[in-house]
Parts: structure tokens; C-alpha cells; sequence
């Protein structure tokens, strides 16, 4: 029975540890209902991936960025097909979904992975995604305990947001955000590098990090620490010692 | 029923509404309905914080209590006004005694057959949203098993009014949370933009974006805008 349900969830997520922020509560909680390794919440404003407001562990916030860098992935789907995304076997799945994200998601350590979206009414937020360090699916119980925690992440995301000063992120969102500040600053000087608008010059980091089999991240901190320059001729980057 | 299931079945049937779309009075009513059973008490009530401050009485289990309501609220005094100011609990375990204290609401209460008045908060964090008036036609305090159960059931009703109000506001909220996140997506750029332009380190250039802001008393959102549309002279940014 459904109320039954929310109420003891509504009572995990009060009474489950003290002053953590309650997105990054209902994050944790739902490692433990789900029986997975770790999770994370990732906000797709307007479609497109933000960043993770939280993650439990140094894989969830792999997988986060995996989906930011390549633009698939469970989560993406998930808040896209505004439906749960199930992968229980992502090492042998029935269909290979994602073959940019599969392969350095699972040499990470995934071995199943969850999306679930993160919506209120009308509104899509984006996407709570687990993962599992072995394969298997989610139980009928697992699954109906994880799609509640995810409409109340959703809620936990709004309530924490309207306390928000008008064009600010919500103090209690931004202290366990991650939103690849780094390849923000990165295409801000690409774009000024190359003489193209910052949007392109995301396009081309990624181009570059994805050609040459690198992560993200790694090529914006080279080109914000100047050891990577962006120029035009052959429209190759030349690198700097 | 027992007591206790009777709470239980409260509490899920009250879930349920916040599982679907729900009228908030209907709720309030059906609390409050609920709530005379539950305690064992000769009515109940629910009080919300109005938008412009000040409570408005949302529910009443019966004709009496409602106009004794509408009195506290009219004479701003009373259990659920204290209640409302401090955010902790106000129990009156016997009206006789409260002239002193209530001098416009006590009287009317026992004119109603009201012998004791109980308000408990409905509480998220720091603010009060309103409470929950539960009153007695007999003297006496609630005892320890009642008030965890008033308090449960207030929680109830403050998350059900969260709820809805989440639901109904969410995308208002929704858009101002696009706009922040894309706020903090544009600083970061801007940054890039001003060190590559002026050959500095990314903290130096947001530490001169910010400064050029409060100089000119300007969002720094938007100054960061104006580094990545070039509309602003890069020297001006110069400290």
C-alpha cells in the first residue's frame, strides 16, 4: 500500500543521521533501500546534464561524469524517456545501450546501473542514478521504494530551492554540487583560443578528450594549468611543455 | 479500533493524499476529523500562517470550535497564537485559570464548553506554517502518549501542506533554479574568457570581475555575461 510505503520512507529519510542536507540524505537512503554500492542525483536543466547535486562515492560521481562528458547514459535516458532505465548487466547486456558510456563504466567498477527521474508534477529535474558493483536487478520492492525517493528528491531539490534568493543556487544544493567547474573555465579560453562562441569550445574539448581516449576533466585542468593550448592550424591543439 | 491503529490508519490514509493530487482543506478536515478520535478530545482545528502574516483558520471538527478559532485569530490572543510566536507546544490544562492570560479568548472558549486547550506546532526547521488546536470539554493536560500522537500528527499535516504547495509553486521554482544553475555555468566561463584575454590565472580574473561588480554595483552575473559577449573593455577590468 503506497502510504504505507511513503511513511516509512518519510520516516528513514527524518530520522536516518542529523544535518546533512536532505537531497544528499535521500541519496544516501536509497543505497540502502535499493541494495546497491552507491548513487547519485544529476540535474538536467532544460535537457541538458548539469552536473550531480550529490554522490555517495568516487564511482557515482564517475558515472556522473562519464554521462557529462559523453551525453549518454541511464540518467540521461532516464530524464529524457521519463522513465526508470534498467541495466542490471552492464558488463553482458541483452542490448548495448551506451557504447561510449559502457565500456569505461564498467572499468570503473559498475556492473549494473539504475536511472530513475527526479520529477515533481509537470517539472523534470533530471535523474537519480545507482549503480552496483555486481550484477543483478532490482527487486519489485527495491524498485517501488527507489521510484518514491526519487519523487522525493525531486521534492527535497524544490522545497530546498524555493528557500533560494532569485538567481542563486540554493546554499544547501551548492555545497555538494559538482558541476565540472573546470571545463566551464577550460572553454571559456578555448573559446577565446580558437575565436568561437563557449558552446563550440565544449564541443571541441569533448571532441579532443574523446578522440584521444582521455577524460573530461583531465583536458580541462591542462588547458586551465596552460599545459594544453587550443589553436586552429591543421586543427590541432598544440601542447605546451 | 485501538488507539493505536486508529493513529496508524490516519497517518496511511493521510499519506495516501500526499501519494495524489489533493483539495488542502479536505485534508485539513479530514485531520482534524481524525484527530478528535485519535486523542479523545471534544474537538480539533487547524490554523495555517496566512501569506501576510497572521493565521487563518483552515479546519474545525465542530460549529463551536470554529467560531472560537475565529475569535483567537480576530483577538489575537490564545493558545494557538502562542503557540504560533514561540513554535513549541502550549498546553492550558484548565480555561478557568487563563483570564488573566487570554482575557478576550478564555472566556469565550468556556462560553463554548471548552475546559482545555491544547496547540501544537506545525514545524519545518526553523518556521512555524501554522497548528494544530486540539480542545477539551473536561480540565486536564494531554498525557505523554497523546502528545506524541498530536505530534505525529501534526507533522502529517505539515508535510501534506509542503507538498502541495512544492507541487503547486514547482515551476515557478523550477525556472528560478534553471536560471541559477545557469548563472553559476556563465561565471565559470567568464573566468576563462578574462584569463585568456588578459593572460592571468582564473581566480585573478574572478577576483577582478568581482571587484569591477561591486565598483559598479552590478550582478556579477552580469558582468561575467558582458566578458563573454566582449561588450565590456577588458582594461576596465584591470585593478
Amino acid at each position: 500500500m503506497e502510504g504505507e510505503r511513503l511513511l516509512r520512507i518519510l520516516a528513514r529519510v527524518t530520522s536516518d543521521g542529523g544535518p546533512e542536507p536532505a537531497v544528499a540524505r535521500v541519496c544516501a537512503l536509497s543505497v540502502d533501500l535499493a541494495g546497491v554500492t552507491g548513487a547519485g542525483i544529476m540535474l538536467m536543466p532544460e535537457d541538458v546534464p548539469w552536473g550531480s547535486l550529490c554522490t555517495t562515492d568516487q564511482v557515482s560521481a564517475t558515472v556522473e561524469d562519464l554521462q557529462f562528458a559523453l551525453g549518454e547514459g541511464p540518467c540521461l535516458d532516464a530524464h529524457l524517456d521519463d522513465r526508470p532505465v534498467l541495466e542490471p548487466d552492464l558488463a553482458a547486456p541483452a542490448r548495448l545501450r551506451w557504447p561510449a558510456f559502457t565500456a569505461p563504466a564498467v572499468e570503473a567498477g559498475v556492473r549494473a546501473v539504475f536511472g530513475f527521474p527526479l520529477q515533481l508534477g509537470a517539472v523534470r529535474l533530471g535523474a537519480l542514478n545507482l549503480y552496483r558493483d555486481r550484477p543483478g536487478p532490482l527487486s519489485d520492492d527495491q524498485h517501488a521504494d527507489t521510484l518514491m525517493l526519487a519523487g522525493l528528491a525531486a521534492h527535497a531539490v524544490i522545497l530546498t530551492q524555493a528557500g533560494a534568493p532569485p538567481g542563486r543556487l540554493a546554499d544547501e544544493l551548492a555545497a555538494t554540487a559538482d558541476f565540472h567547474i573546470v571545463v566551464h573555465q577550460a572553454s571559456g579560453m578555448v573559446s577565446v583560443q580558437l575565436g568561437v562562441d563557449v558552446s563550440e569550445a565544449l564541443v571541441r574539448l569533448r571532441a579532443y578528450a574523446f578522440g584521444h581516449e582521455l577524460v573530461l576533466r583531465d583536458v580541462a585542468h591542462d588547458v586551465v594549468a596552460r599545459r594544453l593550448r587550443f589553436t586552429d592550424s591543421g586543427d590541432q591543439p598544440e601542447t605546451q611543455p | 479500533m485501538r488507539r493505536e491503529d486508529l493513529l496508524v490508519q490516519t497517518l496511511v490514509d493521510l499519506a495516501d493524499n500526499l501519494v495524489d493530487d489533493f483539495d488542502v482543506v479536505e485534508l485539513f478536515t479530514l485531520l482534524a476529523d481524525r484527530s478528535v478520535d485519535v486523542l479523545d478530545v471534544a474537538a480539533a482545528g487547524l490554523m495555517l500562517v496566512a501569506p501576510e502574516g497572521g493565521l487563518r483558520v483552515m479546519a474545525s471538527s465542530s460549529e463551536a470550535l470554529h467560531l472560537v478559532e475565529l475569535v483567537e485569530v480576530q483577538a489575537e490572543e490564545g493558545p494557538c497564537l502562542d503557540c504560533y510566536r514561540t513554535g513549541e507546544p502550549v498546553t492550558i490544562a484548565d480555561l478557568t485559570t487563563a483570564d488573566d492570560r487570554w482575557p478576550h479568548f478564555a472566556p469565550v472558549a468556556r462560553a463554548a464548553g471548552f475546559r482545555s486547550a491544547h496547540a501544537m506546532p506545525m514545524r519545518l526547521r526553523q518556521s512555524v506554517i501554522g497548528a494544530l488546536n486540539l480542545f477539551n470539554d473536561v480540565p486536564g493536560a494531554l498525557d505523554d502518549a497523546d502528545l506524541l500522537a498530536a505530534r505525529a500528527l501534526a507533522d502529517v499535516a505539515t508535510i501534506a501542506i509542503l507538498q502541495h504547495r512544492a507541487v503547486r509553486d514547482a515551476h515557478i521554482v523550477n525556472e528560478q533554479l534553471q536560471h541559477a544553475l545557469n548563472n553559476r555555468i556563465v561565471i565559470e566561463q567568464a573566468k576563462g574568457v578574462l584569463a585568456e584575454r588578459a593572460g592571468i590565472e582564473v581566480d585573478v580574473a574572478f577576483t577582478r570581475m568581482r571587484t569591477y561588480a561591486r565598483n559598479g554595483n552590478l550582478r556579477l552575473v552580469d558582468v561575467a555575461r558582458e566578458v563573454i559577449d566582449n561588450t565590456v573593455d577588458t582594461r576596465l577590468l584591470d585593478t
